[in-house]
């Protein structure tokens, strides 16, 4: 009984994801008000009508109390989370008690992620987002729907049961040797290989990372680039997951939760361009869209976010090539698109329209409203020329871009006040039209070749193939028992542990797996079960103390002592006092690194009073058994701790 | 000891009662289905949109998820909901206290008022919404007031502070109780002091209800323009009607206590059916002149004496014929109908002067008694009168206990004929069942029993429940007088709180720690 809906200001639903159960209550629903004979109307119809009412309510609500709906629970225990970016309210709906309302906020608060990884700066215009949500054309939408769907069901699937996306860090595959020679082989090799073949069409491979299951096992940045952050880089492992599903649970016999609703391997590559039909159906899918086959060499358009000397640039265009070696096994590349110099430049303008809209809603007006960098004049300027080399094909921006300057500028123009508001916005919306236009709308094939060439790809597919024959069956079990607790004989009582570092967004625990048909020194079954549901709820239990301004967290449950810590430590692993954590409301986004990252809002925290250090934020949660006393328990701790991050045992990025 | 704590950060911000039943219509106002909004003074739009969104959300979520919602949190506040057919109340608070507790206080406040009033669809139908509006804000401002944040979260009762009391003192208010449950009429009771619990017999729950009752008195009488104190004249009874859910009444009649008497228990239910035609007097006070409700039980000639005294009293309430009929059929019924037409002529404030008329007539109960030309009730008018001597005899105050009296009788009498035609109403899922609560106050201290209705016209139980318990209550009133300390002192900032869940009671103490 789970549901995801996005609609629009007038109620219109702009997306929607149902589970089989609440899709058959809510035909049910409506069958039963159906006259006889009376054909069901459309799915979409029936959940559009059936929400209508609460989404009116909710802008009702924000229109005239300037307040409105977080949540509601009913008697049975369904939750509904409710939460408004811009115009898009979301709702999220829980009716057999798997989800609580942290993690239906999470789920909204991840699908608004991903939404603004596939559409970049059109998220930023309500008006192009829903037209972009909600294409016209049926089949189209079914397939964006499809699309979007098959997202959120990989991400809700990997956090059930994947550790790095419960704490919303990246693991890494523990074996020093082989990664630094994967790195190398990455960086001397094949990007080097990639960026100087004349097959690249302009493109730049700035990222390339190898992936096994949702396990890093090589990351490699090229110099000129930017560091992708942890929330960007688990968005990427989502979607690569996405295509290429590991069939953790297709090869174990038992029967698993959430078995049936795991597609089947197929390779899906989708392309977001209008008019090209591309794309693969989830084998589930109702209706049956003739799709010619994938073209797996068509990349995949993401935005993410770039930090230059410049500035913060987010949502800035890249390729994804997602190149599967084998099953389970992904080799990803990120490339610079060679137009990506247009993002920036319409980032820049919006950002600078934004503002001159915000101090003129704040009432100043003239001079006061457009100080600032860029000035307004080198704005002027610099956008006259921009409009220039766009050539004649945006008449609409050109012709707002003038209304704006006769009566920004103009002699008899009402100059810089409140009037100007509505020609700011419209600018705005200009620019991401713009914006959508060059990075969101496939040129169409007749176009000159935009990205790696299918033979390139092809190379470097078998270059990594090649340098990893060797080691292919080990990293896929290598993957499944990255570290186990064998490794830790010096704990004793130590029954699991996960230790996350904040600032570079990685984590280490021991494997979890029960889905394996051989046991683990947790065994199998019930067990593992058992505690696998504990840390779960443990880390949902301390991110609400978090939340409340807790750092450390003691629980004893059952045979169970849980630790939590979280600290901050200086550049050379020097442990800082620590500090009053700030308290969040209860609607505040979720704590995480996945779509919000609250751990870099903590370390500039903390940093206010610590400048000039490099702040790195450590967290570590331990499960031992009840009758270890808690002194050994806290020595545990501290060992673990230090000898986790020993530079020797976990090689750096 | 809980005033040590801070008062506030309850925190109700709203709280309304909705009538859907009455905004079916496309052009039918909110307002018109507005029952009951606090705070009053919210401009009519706000309430409208808090109510129109607020109910049609909650009516939405339902049918989604088949189940009637239970909290609506907005990013500000937060909203306990319950409904029951076509009422819809909301209790809105801040988002800082836990939901739990706004849930918990918002089911409390619906349980006070059908205590107090009976059925809610019956109050209305009988009562102006000015008068019942006086009732929640009553009700609302008792639950609001007075405890601690910590009471607050775990609803627990108030008690006297037990660690300065004499274990005996305890101990002998408990010996009390038992002496007065040896009268099978009394079910339970508990006694209080100051609106603080002293001992009590019945579960957390109705010991909470109970008090609301008292300490509305005991406030009253604290107030310098309030009616003549009872303080002043050492000791008076009253009783009011009070209505029972079935469950609480089963767990009463399952209590130990009531199987440790268990010859009088037996007994007991056999007298229920002969009682019924003593309970037809009921009123142990001469004001209410409830004879004429005993007109309605048995003979058809009485009932016609006493409809139009009804209906001239009563414009809100008119009386239903099948109503009546309902009653003979049902003869356990009959013991609480008669109590409360007859209770119910004197409702409300409007009634005041048909009240007023009575009273000046003086000698109304006996010319009524007279008139229905029952032996019966001549005998027990006269019982009635000696219920009333003693009592002048005691407090020798006639005129001002006899006024109060009064007004309790009236005061209780508004309930009862609403939560009778809802226990006679079928179509009522959970039948309240009308009870009376007898009060007993000395000063500062009331003994409080729940009895059975015909307790009230049982002159010999009540002699017998009165007299042994009013040495012993002066005797416990005059050291509890002489220990409970006035304020508090200073606020300390770590308190050790100790909660029995069982009783629903919080103990604190100190850290003296701190001092050394």
């Amino acid at each position: 009984m789970k549901c995801l809906l996005i609609a629009s200001e007038s109620a219109e639903v702009l997306f929607n994801w149902t589970d089989p159960e609440f899709q058959q209550k809510i035909q049910e629903q409506y069958g039963a008000s159906q006259e006889e004979g009376q054909r069901l109307p459309a799915f979409e119809d029936s959940i559009s009508t059936l929400f209508a009412p609460i989404i009116i309510s909710c802008i009702t609500m924000v229109d005239r109390l300037g307040d409105s709906y977080a949540s509601f629970t009913t008697e049975n225990n369904h939750i509904y989370v409710l939460h408004q970016f811009d115009e898009c309210l979301y709702i999220a709906v829980n009716g057999d008690g798997e989800e609580g309302e942290d993690d239906l906020r999470r789920k909204i608060y991840v699908m608004k992620k991903m939404i603004e990884v596939l559409f970049g700066m059109v998220t930023l215009s309500s008006n192009l987002l829903r037209r972009e949500l909600r294409p016209q054309d049926t089949e189209q939408r079914a397939r964006l729907w499809k699309h979007l769907q098959s997202l959120l069901e990989t991400y809700s699937h990997i956090r059930e049961n994947d550790q790095s996306f419960l704490v919303e860090a990246v693991e890494r595959l523990i074996h020093p040797t082989l990664c630094e020679q994967c790195i190398e082989f990455l960086e001397r090799r094949l990007v080097q290989q990639l960026n100087s073949s004349i097959e690249r069409a302009g493109e730049e491979v700035m990222h390339a990372f190898i992936l096994v299951h949702t396990k890093l096992l090589a990351f490699y940045s090229s110099r000129n680039a930017s560091t992708l952050v942890t929330s960007d880089l688990l968005t990427l492992i989502i979607m690569a997951q996405n295509m290429y599903p590991s069939c953790i649970d297709l090869d174990d016999p038992s029967p698993e939760v959430g078995d049936a609703k795991r597609k089947a391997p197929v390779p899906g590559f989708f392309n977001l361009g209008v008019g090209t039909p591309r794309g693969v159906m989830a084998e589930d899918s109702l209706q049956t869209l003739e799709v010619p086959p994938p073209d797996p060499s068509t990349p995949r358009r993401v935005f993410l976010e770039v930090s230059l000397k410049e500035g913060l640039y987010p949502m800035m265009p890249h390729s994804m090539y997602c190149l599967p070696l084998w099953p389970g096994i992904t080799l990803v590349l990120l490339t610079k698109i060679p137009t990506s110099a247009v993002a920036m430049s319409v980032y820049t303008y919006l950002e600078a329209f934004a503002k001159l809209e915000k101090r003129l809603r704040e009432g100043q007006e003239g001079s006061a409203a457009t100080r600032g960098q860029p000035t307004i004049h080198d704005l002027r300027s610099k956008l006259d020329k921009f409009i220039k080399a766009l050539g004649p094909s945006d008449i609409q921006l050109q012709n707002v871009w003038t209304e704006f300057k006769t009566r920004a500028f103009g002699r008899g123009g009402p100059g810089f006040n409140r009037d100007l508001i509505p020609w700011c916005k419209n600018m705005k919306t200009q620019l991401c039209g713009i914006y959508r236009q060059c990075f969101l709308i496939d040129p169409g094939p007749s176009d000159v070749p935009r990205h790696l060439s299918p033979g390139l790809q092809e190379r470097a597919q078998t270059l990594v193939q090649e340098k990893l024959m060797d080691w292919k069956d080990f990293l896929l079990v290598k993957s499944r028992r990255n570290i186990t607790m064998v490794s830790y004989p010096d704990f004793p009582g130590l029954i699991h542990f996960i230790c996350v570092d904040r600032s570079t967004g990685q984590m280490i625990a021991p494997s979890l797996n029960i889905t394996e048909r051989n046991t683990s020194e947790l065994g199998k079954g019930p067990v593992a079960q058992f505690i696998k549901s504990k840390v779960w709820s443990l880390v949902n239990t301390t991110r609400r103390y978090l939340q409340k301004g807790y750092s450390t967290v003691t629980l004893r449950d059952g045979d169970f002592y849980f630790c939590y810590f979280l600290w901050f430590e200086n550049e050379t692993g020097y442990k800082l006092e620590a500090v009053d954590l700030p308290i969040l409301p209860d609607d505040s986004p979720p704590i995480g690194m996945l779509s919000w990252d609250y751990y870099r809002k903590l370390r500039r925290y903390y940093s206010k009073n610590h400048q000039g250090e490099v702040v790195k934020c450590y967290e570590l949660l331990t499960v031992h058994l009840g009758v270890i006393p808690s002194e050994i328990i806290l020595q545990h701790c501290r060992q673990l701790a230090s000898k986790l991050w020993e530079p020797s045992r976990n090689p750096l990025l | 000891m809980a005033e040590l704590l801070s008062p506030d950060l309850r925190g109700c911000t709203y709280f309304f009662l909705y009538d859907g039943s009455k905004v079916k219509e496309e052009g039918d106002a909110t307002r018109e289905g507005i029952c009951y909004f606090y705070p009053e003074e919210t401009p009519m739009d706000k309430q409208e949109l808090l109510c129109g969104q607020l109910a049609g959300v909650a009516r939405c979520v339902s049918e989604l998820s088949s189940s009637s919602v239970r909290v609506l949190r907005l990013r500000r506040n937060k909203y306990a909901i319950r409904r029951k057919d076509d009422f819809l109340w909301a209790l809105g608070s801040s988002v800082d206290v836990p939901t739990i507790s706004v849930c918990e206080l918002l089911d409390q406040l619906i349980d006070l008022f059908c205590f107090y009033n009976g059925s809610v669809r019956q109050s209305y139908q009988r009562n102006s919404r000015e008068v019942l509006a006086m009732r929640w804000a009553q009700y609302l401002s008792h639950l609001q007031a007075g405890s601690s944040e910590l009471h607050h979260i775990f609803s627990c009762l108030k008690t006297i502070d037990a660690t300065n009391v004499d274990p005996l003192l305890l101990l002998k208010a408990a010996l009390i109780l038992q002496a007065c449950q040896r009268c099978p009429l009394v079910l339970v009771g508990c006694i209080l002091f100051r609106g603080r619990v002293v001992s009590t017999q019945m579960s957390p729950n109705l010991t909470m209800k109970v008090m609301v009752h008292e300490s509305e008195t005991y406030n009253k009488a604290h107030k310098p323009n309030g009616p003549s104190t009872s303080s002043s004249s050492g000791g008076t009874v009253s009783s009011i009607t009070v209505f029972l859910t079935m469950s609480e009444l089963q767990y009463l009649q399952s209590t130990p206590v009531d199987k440790g008497f268990k010859f009088h228990s037996t007994p007991h239910k056999d007298t229920i059916p002969k009682k019924t035609r003593l309970s037809r007097t009921l009123s142990d006070t001469p004001s209410t002149d409830s004879e004429p409700s005993d007109a309605g039980s048995t003979h058809s000639s009485q009932k016609v004496s006493f409809s139009p005294c009804l209906s001239a009293s009563d414009n809100v309430f008119s009386p239903d014929p099948s109503e009546n009929t309902t009653d003979l059929l049902h003869p356990p019924m009959q013991s609480q109908c008669p109590l409360s037409n007859g209770k119910s002529s004197h409702d409300a404030e409007e009634d005041e002067s048909f009240y007023h008329s009575f009273h000046t007539n003086g000698g109304g109960m006996s010319q009524i008694g007279d008139s229905s030309g029952l032996e019966e009730n001549s005998h027990l008018n006269g019982a009635c009168g000696t219920v009333f001597d003693f009592r002048a005899a005691e407090c020798g105050n006639e005129e001002s206990h006899d006024h109060k009296v009064g007004e309790d009788s009236r005061r209780g009498s508004g309930g009862s004929a609403h939560g009778c035609s809802g226990a006679t109403n079928s179509h009522n899922e959970s039948p309240l069942v009308p009870m009376t609560l007898y009060l007993h106050r000395v000063k500062g201290l009331v003994l409080v029993l729940l009895v059975e209705p015909h307790f009230l016209s049982d002159t010999a139980s009540m002699e017998e429940v009165y007299h042994s318990s009013l040495a012993a209550l002066n005797g416990l009133e005059a050291h509890l007088r002489t220990i409970i300390p006035g304020p508090p002192g200073v606020q300390v900032p770590y308190v050790f709180a100790h909660f029995d869940c069982t009783q629903s009671t919080m103990t604190f103490s100190h850290f003296s720690l701190l001092f050394y």
